[in-house]
C-alpha cells in the first residue's frame, strides 16, 4: 500500500463515526501494513468480542496481538504507524480517532481456526470465539463474580446459539475442562441460562 | 469456519448479532471504567469511546 492510499484509508477511518465499523477498518489497515512486513496480527479481547457480537462492549481502543513468531523492531513499528500519522508508540498509538494497542504474542489454547474478515484494506484475523467465551466465563466467576464479564459472555453465547456465528461447542467443552480454565460447570450453567432465554437447547448439555 | 467472511456479509449481520445479544443482556455493556480511562476520556470528550450506533440504524 503506497503512502497516498494509506492517507486515504486514514481519512476514511477518521471520518467513520460508527465505533465498531471504525475499529474493523483500522484493524484491516494495520493488519495489511504489518502483513506486508511479514507479521500477522490478530484482534483480541473486547475488540474481538465487538467484531463478533456487536455487543456494545468495547471502548475506544483496538487490541491487537502478534500471531507470527517474527516481531518487528520498535523502529519498524514506528515507521508503519508513523506513516498513518499515528501519535505515540511503540506499543500504543493514537490514530484515526482510536487507540491501537499492540499487546505482544497471541496466547490461545483453542484448536479452532482464527476467524477471518475481509476488511476494507485487507483480511482481519480475530481470535477464536470459543476461547473468548471460556475466558469471559472464567473472568465472570474467578477470582470473584464480575457482572460485566458475565454479560459479555452471555452475548457471545447468544450470538453463537442463535447461529449468527460459526462456533464449535465441543471446543468450548474441551477448553473449559482444561486445567488452565477449569470452569466447565460455570460455562455449562451460563450457556444453559442463555439457551433458556432464547428458548433453545444448550449444546453443552447434549451429552448428558 | 475457515472461510473469510466478506465485508458485506459482516455489515449485513450486524443488526442480527446485536438483537441476539440484546435478548440476554442490556443493550450497552461497556465497562464503566478501566486502566485506560485517562486517555480514553481525554480523546472522547469524557466518554470511553464513540457512542454505539443504535440497533435500528445497524
Amino acid at each position: 500500500m503506497n503512502a497516498e492510499k494509506a492517507r486515504a484509508a486514514v481519512a476514511d477511518i477518521s471520518a467513520d463515526t460508527d465505533p465498531t465499523r471504525k475499529a474493523a477498518k483500522l484493524a484491516s489497515l494495520c493488519s495489511a501494513l504489518f502483513r506486508a512486513r511479514g507479521v500477522e496480527l490478530v484482534v483480541v479481547g473486547g475488540s474481538a468480542i465487538e467484531l463478533l457480537t456487536e455487543g456494545a462492549y468495547t471502548s475506544g481502543d483496538l487490541d491487537l496481538c502478534r500471531l507470527s513468531p517474527a516481531s518487528l523492531s520498535l523502529r519498524e513499528r514506528q515507521e508503519i504507524m508513523g506513516g498513518l500519522g499515528a501519535q505515540g508508540g511503540p506499543r500504543s498509538w493514537q490514530v484515526a480517532g482510536l487507540f491501537v494497542d499492540l499487546l505482544g504474542p497471541l496466547e490461545t489454547l483453542a484448536r479452532t481456526p482464527l476467524r477471518k474478515l475481509q476488511g476494507a484494506y485487507g483480511v482481519v484475523q480475530v481470535v477464536q470465539p470459543e476461547e473468548l467465551l471460556v475466558e469471559r466465563v472464567l473472568v465472570s466467576v474467578y477470582p470473584q463474580p464480575h457482572p460485566p464479564a458475565r454479560e459479555c459472555a452471555k452475548k457471545l453465547a447468544a450470538v453463537a446459539l442463535g447461529g449468527a456465528m460459526e462456533f464449535d461447542w465441543e471446543e468450548v467443552r474441551r477448553l473449559a475442562s482444561r486445567p488452565e480454565y477449569g470452569i466447565l460447570a460455570a460455562c455449562k450453567a451460563l450457556v444453559r441460562e442463555v439457551a433458556n432465554e432464547l428458548k433453545t437447547q444448550s449444546p453443552l448439555d447434549s451429552h448428558e | 469456519m475457515n472461510e473469510v467472511m466478506s465485508w458485506e456479509d459482516w455489515l449485513k449481520g450486524r443488526r442480527w448479532r446485536r438483537e441476539l445479544g440484546n435478548r440476554v443482556a442490556p443493550e450497552v455493556i461497556q465497562r464503566p471504567r478501566s486502566s485506560s480511562d485517562l486517555r480514553l476520556r481525554k480523546l472522547f470528550n469524557g466518554q470511553r469511546g464513540l457512542p454505539f450506533t443504535p440497533t435500528e440504524k445497524l
